[in-house]
Formats: structure tokens, sequence, C-alpha cells
């Protein structure tokens, strides 16, 4: 195709860019460079401390991701991570938003009480839970009082990583909880009006009418939950003190390259490399979660 | 390790830091302009201690713009992750002209290239041979003296009176006395033994049979000797059941374990003597010596130093500072309170901290201690270990297959670098 501009298209276009020109500039600027940056690191072997070296590797970095077992350990702690945490924050969301939009009394009091964990950062929120998880704390001193074994949350292995994903749920589902709200709105009346003349219960009007309906924001909200819970990074770190402790059970892959760019020395291409290989997993998940989706699309 | 004694503050200090790393950026500028009204201006980054440690040090650099009054110290606090903060600065150019360094990393940084050899700034009057040799070494490669040491610690045993009283038990002085004594001392949610299972803690008792945590730089934790000198601590957990690790009484710290009387006995360091004196002032305790092993004495010891960075523009004056603070009057201001050891022999012998009831048996352990730091692997070594010697600790596997296999992972961390 050969197509011709004109000087009057060509100068809106340039207008356009220029008036665009401070976003693509930031863009390229902290966006696209960086990308780039770190595609660059990953094919590398990067030695900035001292005499700065780039040492090209090719594949080696990636390869290395195959053979590390702690990469190995972070991947599934992760996987298991988001298989367990988005189901639940979803469905958790979902139930809050319904029983908020039945029109109870103290709607709006119960609406501000459960959005609270979302608003509080989640620095603070681990702070917090890890007083409430000490082996002397709220949670030990609950679970004994109803006849529970109490466990060492932050200590022990086994428990450790539960205790970050109930932790997780608790302050994600209510931000979801929100857009639900929201989508509640949209549903009509008349639909449910129809479907009480047609002598349904209230539980059957929430699977029948209300379920199908979110069902487009359901797709969006365990989209933002996978990639939301893939890159869990900031409550691991404070619960393990920065080590994905204890015994590698509450490593993430993020907290991996969080140790591999800054804790060992020389190894920030390797750590691009994970990086890159998380990206591709979280794109790969995503993929396959809309082709489901559309699958069974309501409209 | 040897930081906890600052975990308490660096809460408060969360605060300042954010502040400081917003700064942190144009203090290079700042430096240089410091330059125009004919005074040079050295920063100084360390992190922080309690309050009246700061005001020792605030005092100590004071006492050095007075003799040096062309010299302005400007000191930083970097209050979390240490490590990151200095490394990335350094890499970015940014880097303060002098700063603390744990001899556990001094190894990789020396290696790195960005420390400044100190040997052609040295004078006679300096006395280099005045330093416990062992501390010193930990900042020598090749015979290159790349920094200072400031101050130490060693590891004591740290045990409370009433308890023993009560039990009606003497002080142990060897590890099976100590074992022995622990069963006497258990009961009512009380620990005869705190332990801290973690190498930095451990690695002399590793090391007590003649096996090496590690040799030519790589792990070789996964050794017989290592594995049978480590299993009496696994076995006082498991099989006895009368020591524990803090976070399983609820304690954030080994000291803190031992000041809420769930633990009669821990090993700590100095730092733990002014942490008990503030936050459990009515405890009563003594100190001893780490029991010995097999007949021999041990423990650690942990040591940071003063090093300048060798791109500073201003290598003369920060000179001066380090040379100040190591220096004999420098030191004895500095450990005047007894809130760190000097590691000069003749400040130590004048202080008395050697004749000093609670630090006396800290004090003693210099001369037997083994220094934490070997090779630049050892952070990949030491994250490895604490990671599978804990599960062993725990009981959910036999020590010698996690530490074997932990090795196995350092060293495949370490050779693919």
């Amino acid at each position: 195709m050969n197509r011709k501009y004109s000087t009057k298209m060509l100068k809106e276009a340039g207008q356009g860019y220029f008036f665009m020109s401070p976003t693509i500039f930031v863009l390229l600027l902290f966006i696209l460079g960086p990308i780039f940056y770190a595609i660059f690191l990953s094919f590398h072997n990067v030695r900035l401390l001292g005499d700065t070296a780039f040492d090209f590797v090719g594949l080696a970095n990636y390869e290395r991701v195959f053979d590390d077992r702690r990469a190995g350990i972070a991947l599934w702690n992760t996987f298991k991570y988001v298989v367990i945490v988005v189901p639940c924050q979803t469905v958790l969301a979902i139930v809050l938003a319904a029983t908020l939009n039945a029109g109870m009394k103290g709607e709006k009091f119960f609406r501000i009480i459960y959005f609270l964990p979302t608003l509080t950062s989640s620095a603070v929120l681990t702070l917090i839970f890890m007083w409430m998880y000490n082996r002397e704390g709220l949670v030990n001193f609950g679970l004994e009082k109803i006849g529970l074994p109490t466990y060492d949350f932050l200590g022990d292995p086994n428990v450790a990583l539960t205790a970050i994903m109930v932790m997780n749920i608790w302050a994600t589902a209510p931000f979801f909880m929100v857009i639900y709200l929201a989508a509640l709105q949209d549903i009509p009346d008349s639909l449910y009006e129809a479907a009480e003349l047609d002598g349904a219960g209230p539980i059957r009007k929430f699977w029948s009418i209300t379920v199908p309906h979110l069902k487009p924001i359901t797709s969006f909200v365990v989209i933002m939950g996978v990639i939301g819970t893939f890159q869990l990074f900031d409550q691991s770190y404070i619960f393990s003190g920065g080590s994905g402790g204890p015994d590698n059970s509450t490593l993430t892959v993020v907290l991996l390259i969080y140790q591999y760019a800054f804790k060992s020395m020389n190894t920030m291409g390797y750590a691009a490399a994970i990086a890159f290989v998380l990206a591709i997993v979280i794109l790969v998940s995503t993929l396959i979660q809309r082709k489901l989706q559309k699958e069974e699309n309501l409209y | 390790m040897e930081k906890k004694w600052f975990a308490s503050v660096s809460m408060s200090l969360l605060l300042a830091g954010s502040v400081l790393a917003g700064c942190s950026s144009d203090n290079g500028g700042e430096g240089e302009s410091g330059d125009s009204d004919g005074k040079t201006t050295v920063t100084l980054a360390g992190w922080g201690g309690n309050p009246t440690e700061q005001e020792l040090l605030e005092q100590t650099l004071a006492d050095f713009e007075e003799k040096n009054p062309d010299i302005d110290v400007k000191l930083e606090v970097i209050a979390d992750q240490y490590m990151d903060v200095m490394k990335t600065r350094l890499i970015g150019g940014e880097g303060p002209d002098v700063f603390y360094l744990d001899a556990f990393e001094a190894p990789a940084m020396i290696e790195s290239g960005v420390l400044e050899p100190l040997d052609n700034y040295v004078t006679e009057d300096f006395d280099v041979a005045d330093f416990e040799e062992p501390l010193l070494d930990a900042f020598k490669q090749d015979d290159i003296t790349y920094g200072f040491p400031k101050d130490y610690s060693t590891l004591a045993l740290f045990y409370n009176k009433t308890m023993f009283e009560e039990a009606g038990v003497e002080v142990p002085t060897t590890w099976e006395e100590m074992m022995e004594v622990s069963k006497t001392l258990t009961k009512d949610g009380v620990y005869g033994f705190g332990v801290a299972p973690e190498l930095a803690r451990q690695y002399y008792v590793a090391e007590s049979l003649g096996g090496k945590v590690v040799e030519d730089n790589q792990a070789n934790f996964g050794a017989d000797q290592v594995i049978e000198a480590l299993q009496p601590v696994i076995d006082q957990h498991n099989v006895d059941k009368t020591s524990a690790q803090p976070s399983e009484v609820g304690a954030s710290s080994g000291g803190d374990m031992f000041g809420q009387q769930r633990a009669a006995m821990v090993l700590e360091g100095n730092w733990n003597i002014p942490y008990l004196e503030e936050t459990f002032p009515d405890l009563e305790y003594g100190t001893a010596e780490v029991p010995t092993i097999n007949g021999e004495k041990g423990t650690m010891a942990y040591t940071v130093a003063y090093v300048m960075n060798a791109a500073s523009e201003k290598k003369e004056a920060s000179w001066k500072l380090i040379e100040y603070l190591t220096g004999k009057e420098g030191m004895e201001t500095w450990t005047s309170k007894g809130y760190a050891l000097p590691t000069r022999k003749s400040v130590a012998e004048s202080s008395g901290f050697a004749e000093d009831e609670l630090r006396g048996s800290l004090v003693a352990g210099a001369e037997y201690a083994t220094v934490w730091a070997n090779g630049s692997n050892l952070p990949i070594i030491t994250n490895n270990f604490n990671n599978q010697f804990i599960s062993a600790f725990l009981g959910d596997r036999p020590l010698d297959e996690a530490l074997k296999e932990a090795e196995e992972q350092a060293n495949s961390e370490i050779g693919s670098e």
C-alpha cells in the first residue's frame, strides 16, 4: 500500500505527538527504558560494584533458572499462594458485596468497616499480624480457647506461608468487594422481581442472577488477583526478615529476585532473567484465563 | 547477629530512615559545596545504635572536629538494610567517604575493589600492632589492610541467677554440664537454654570437632565432623526438649527470651547488657564464658571496621577521621560506656573491662574466639545453612540429610557465579 500524507495530516499528527510528548517521555524513561535495560541485563553477567563490567553470556542466566533449586521452591511457593489466595479472595469479595447489597440496616457502616484493611499499608498490616501470629499472640490464644492446636506461625516452615495467605486474603478481599458492589448496582431489579414471581429464593437468585451477571467483573478481579499474588513480596519480606525462611517456606519469586539483585554480589543479570521468567508465567496464566473466560461469555 | 542490639530502636529509626533516604541523593553535591569555605566535609555513614551510643559517637566526632578545625564530619545514619543502601550508593558513585563495614561482608567488598587500601596512610604513631590480631585480619586480604576494627563483641553465657539458685545448680563450664543443667532448669514453660539456630551463632560449635564449614571459599558444612558437632544442638531441642529458639516462646530475640525469663541461659554478646538494663532492669543475671566443647574453649567474635571509599575525593581528610576514630583517644571515648568493646589492647587494658563483672567473660573470649568472617561466599553459604538447619532443628528431617542438601545448593549457587 502506498499511502500519501498531506501536509495538513502531518501537521496534525505532529501536533498530536507534541501534546503527548510529556507522557511519551515519562513512558520511555520510566517504563520502556527499564524494561529494555532489564532485557539487556538478563543476557549478561553483570558486575556493578567496583569496576563495572557486562559480559555477554547468552542464555546462560535463563538456563540457570531451571537448575536453581531455590528458584524451583520460590516458583512452587508462589504457585501455591496464587492457587489458594485468588479463589478465596474472589469468593469472599463476592459474598461480602452481596450481603452488603442486600439492603440491611447499617449497610454504610459495614461498608466502611470492611474496607478499612485495604486502606492500611501492607507493611503495617504485616507487622500487626506478626504480633497476632506470635507464639503467645492473639491467634494462638483464640485457637487454644476453642481447643485447637497452637502453632509457631513465624518459626514453623509448615504454617508460615499459610499465615501469610490468610493475612492477604483478609486484606485484599475488601478491595475487590468494592468493585463488585459497583457492579451489583447495574443488575436491574426487574430480574430479581421476575425471579421472585417464579418463586426463587435468595440463594437461587444469587446463583442464577447475581453470579452470571458479575462474570465480566469476576474475570477482571481474577486477572488482577493473579497478577497481584504472583508479585507477592512485601509481606513475605517482612515476615522472614528478607531471608524467605524458615526453611525457604516464605520464599517467593520476587523475594528471590530481590535477593539475587541486592544481597549477593554480581547476580544482577540472573535476577533480571528470573524477573522475565516470572513475567512470562504471569502472561501465560492470564492468557489461559482469558481463553477460559471467553468460552462461556454471558453476552 | 551482632546488629540485633539495635533492633529495638530500629522501629523509631525507620521514620528517620525514610527521610534520610530521600535526601541521600544530593549528599555528593553538598559535600563538594562544603569545600568553598575552606573546610573539607567528610561523610561518615553507619547504622544507628541506641541513643547513648549515638551520643558517644557524636561526642567522639565533636572531639575530632575540635582537633581538626579544617574538617567537618557529616554523620549519616542508615537505619535499615545497611548493606543494600551502601552497595547501591557505591555503584551510583554517591558513596560516603568513610563507612562501617561488618567483617562478614568485608571479603566480597574488598574483592570488588571499592575499598581504599589503608597501609600507605598508616604512620608509626598509629601503632597497628596494638589491635587484636584476629579482628584486624578479618579486614585484610593478601596482607593489605582495608579497614581498622572499631569495636567487637564475643558471645558469653548469660544465666538467670534467680533460676539457678532456685534449682540449686552450678553455672556450667562444659557443654555436657550445660545440657544436664538445662534438664533441671526446664519447667513451667521455661526452657533451660535459649538457642539461635543460625550459622552466625553456631559456627564455632560446627567447627569444634575439626570439621570446616567453609573450605576454599566453598560450603563444606555437610562434612561428617561438622554434622557430628552440631547434632547435640539438635538433640537438645528435639530429644531432651530443654532448649528453644526465641520464636517458640513468642520472643523476638535471644535477649528478649532471656529477659522475659523464658530461658534460663542464652549465649549473647555485649549488646545484650545495655538491652537488658533498659528493658528488663530487675533481672538478676550473670555472665560466664561459653561452656567448653570437648575441653576446648570457643566462642564467636563479631567485629565492625571503619573503611574508606576508594572513590572518595577527600582521602587525606578521610584517613584523619579513621585514624582518630580507631586511634587510642577516639576509641577510648567511643568505648567508654561499655556499649562496645575496644579492639586495641592498650585501650582494653586501661578501660578495665576485663575485670568488669559482666563484661569480663566477653573480653576473655577474644583470645580464642572465631571471627565471624570467612571469604566472599559466606553470605550465600550462611543463607543456605540457615534455611536447612532450621528444618532439622524443628525435627522435620535428619540433620545430615538437611545439611548435605544445603551444601549442594550453596555450592551450585557459588559455582554458577
